[in-house]
């Protein structure tokens, strides 16, 4: 457990820099924010929705950013499911141009995991940290993927954050975030199944 | 190809059949056929394309609901066959409404031919699209075509594609948009999001438009960091405008420097001057202020 908190750490610190970090107040104005939605909620009075803005990822990466650290380790390390560390950037000697195995499966593990904590989600006031923790998960691998010659794969991660962010927006009424979240969960289980199937036919042809 | 064999007969049962029903029962069998289906759908990433590609065009052909569909956009998409591009190019061209801006998503997801023919959809679509065509490229990561959509965009779609850039972090892109196009609101606050602090200190230093100046000075507290706390904290400092000195303070209550603040109230001998700064530092919620509120008090401070 102890090396996986150290690589974890070394994970985070490696890619501290491209997080911004996101002041205190931003965080209580973020819990106002989930205090309104809880109000909204619980009037049922629902706000007309708009498309993904470029700015409501902004003020995501804003707020998530400060729990980046947190989730990363937090996350990762409370989840008693997980047995190896989240692999990140995996340097592969013998095939540079190859997505590592290691990197993949970790891939699969954060898709899983995700799919999961997405079929949780219960509308409370901790649904929308919940997402945003999602997030900061998903641009870490969005990151990795482009450092372990997986274009594609950091494709699909950066398609899911804009719904990602929706589902986490104050002013996403309840049908709304219920579509979002069955379109993510179809997504990532279409990617769960083709990359163990890539990883089969890997191992079956090797 | 036994499981091949499955998804074959899945697929044609689902799409073929018709359930006998009441009236009453339509909507909750709708919603466990629409169930069925995507997992249909979702097997069918495990097919060969050969096989996946004539099944799905199927059901996007069909009379299915948009969630199917939009499921069935998915799949073409981790298809890397030219037809499954045609096919994505035809709904983000001739569609309308979801499948259309589902079709331009997955294009972008898919990364093939079809990103080329996103300019001309760009041009032609309505709002949604455009701002589709925008949320494609950042998928995609072309910074490139989003710059080049900004260089000639006006009113919100200028707007809305710096945004982009600066979500991007495309912080040359956005220079080159401020030497060309002026500076401007929008990419004041493109140099924030980006977290491009030379553009700010930049901005903030440049006194011809006062409106302009404070949007620079309080999105350094945006970007926050060492560097861009120390500047909040100097701008206050030697600025003899009252404006610039209360954006330097909002710059670092954003920023959340009550490090900043503090030695600011500490340096301070005017009352009226660390009453607003003690305002500030209770708005950052800083361990300090309970301490300077007790000497206050007491009347050391």
């Amino acid at each position: 457990m102890n090396e996986q908190n150290d690589k974890l750490n070394e994970l985070v610190a490696a890619h501290k820099a491209e997080i911004h970090e996101a002041p205190a107040h931003l965080k209580q104005q973020w819990h106002a924010a989930i205090d309104q939605a809880a109000a909204l909620e619980r009037g049922r009075a629902p706000i007309p929705r708009e498309r993904w803005h470029p700015s409501s990822f902004f003020w995501g990466m804003a707020v998530s950013a400060a729990i980046a650290v947190g989730v990363a380790l937090g996350v990762f390390v409370s989840d008693d499911t997980i047995d190896t560390p989240v692999p990140y950037v995996v340097e592969n000697f013998t095939q540079p141009d190859a997505t590592p195995v290691a990197f993949t499966r970790g891939l699969q593990h954060h898709f899983r995991s995700s799919a999961k904590q997405l079929a949780d989600l219960d509308g409370s006031e901790d649904a929308a940290m919940l997402v945003l923790r999602l997030v900061e998960q998903n641009r870490l691998f969005e990151t990795a993927a482009d450092q372990n010659n997986a274009p594609q794969l950091a494709r699909v991660l950066r398609a899911f954050e804009p719904i990602l962010l929706r589902l986490a927006a104050t002013d996403t009424a309840p049908e709304d975030a219920e579509a979002l979240k069955a379109q993510l969960s179809f997504e990532l289980n279409v990617m769960l199944t083709k990359l163990a199937k890539e990883s089969s036919d890997e191992t079956h042809s090797t | 190809m036994k499981t091949l064999a499955k998804v074959v007969l899945l697929i044609s049962t689902l799409l073929y059949t018709t359930p006998g029903l009441t009236q009453s029962d339509v909507a909750d069998v709708r919603d466990v056929n629409d169930e069925l289906k995507l997992a249909a759908v979702e097997a069918l990433i495990t097919a060969p394309a050969d096989k996946a590609l004539p099944l799905v065009s199927k059901v996007l052909a069909g009379n299915h609901s948009t969630e199917v569909k939009e499921a069935a956009l998915f799949i073409l998409s981790q298809i890397d066959e030219p037809e499954a591009q045609t096919t994505l190019l035809r709904f983000a061209t001739e569609e309308s409404g979801e499948l259309q801006l589902e079709a331009i998503r997955m294009i972008a997801i898919g990364g093939g031919s079809g990103m080329s023919n996103l300019k001309s959809i760009y041009e032609s679509g309505d709002s949604d699209a455009r701002e589709a065509v925008l949320e494609a490229y950042m998928i995609a990561g072309d910074k490139a075509a989003v710059f080049e959509i900004a260089e000639i965009a006006e009113g919100d779609d200028f707007e809305e594609a710096v945004e982009m850039l600066a979500v991007m972090g495309a912080r040359e892109e956005l220079r080159q948009l401020r030497n060309t196009r002026g500076t401007s609101e929008a990419l004041i606050e493109a140099c924030a999001i980006s977290g491009d602090f030379e553009c700010l200190r930049e901005l903030a230093a440049d006194d011809s438009n006062i409106e302009l100046q404070i949007e620079a000075i309080e999105g350094m507290g945006i970007v926050g960091g060492d560097e861009a706390n120390a500047a909040l904290v100097e701008i206050y400092k030697s600025s003899s405008s009252e404006d610039t000195r209360e954006a330097a303070l909002d710059g670092l209550m954003i920023s959340g420097d009550d490090a900043g603040l503090l030695e600011l109230y500490r340096s301070s001998n005017d009352s009226s001057e660390k009453k607003e700064l003690l305002e500030y530092l209770v708005m950052t919620g800083s361990d300090e202020v309970w301490a300077i509120i007790d000497s206050a008090l007491d009347g050391d401070e």
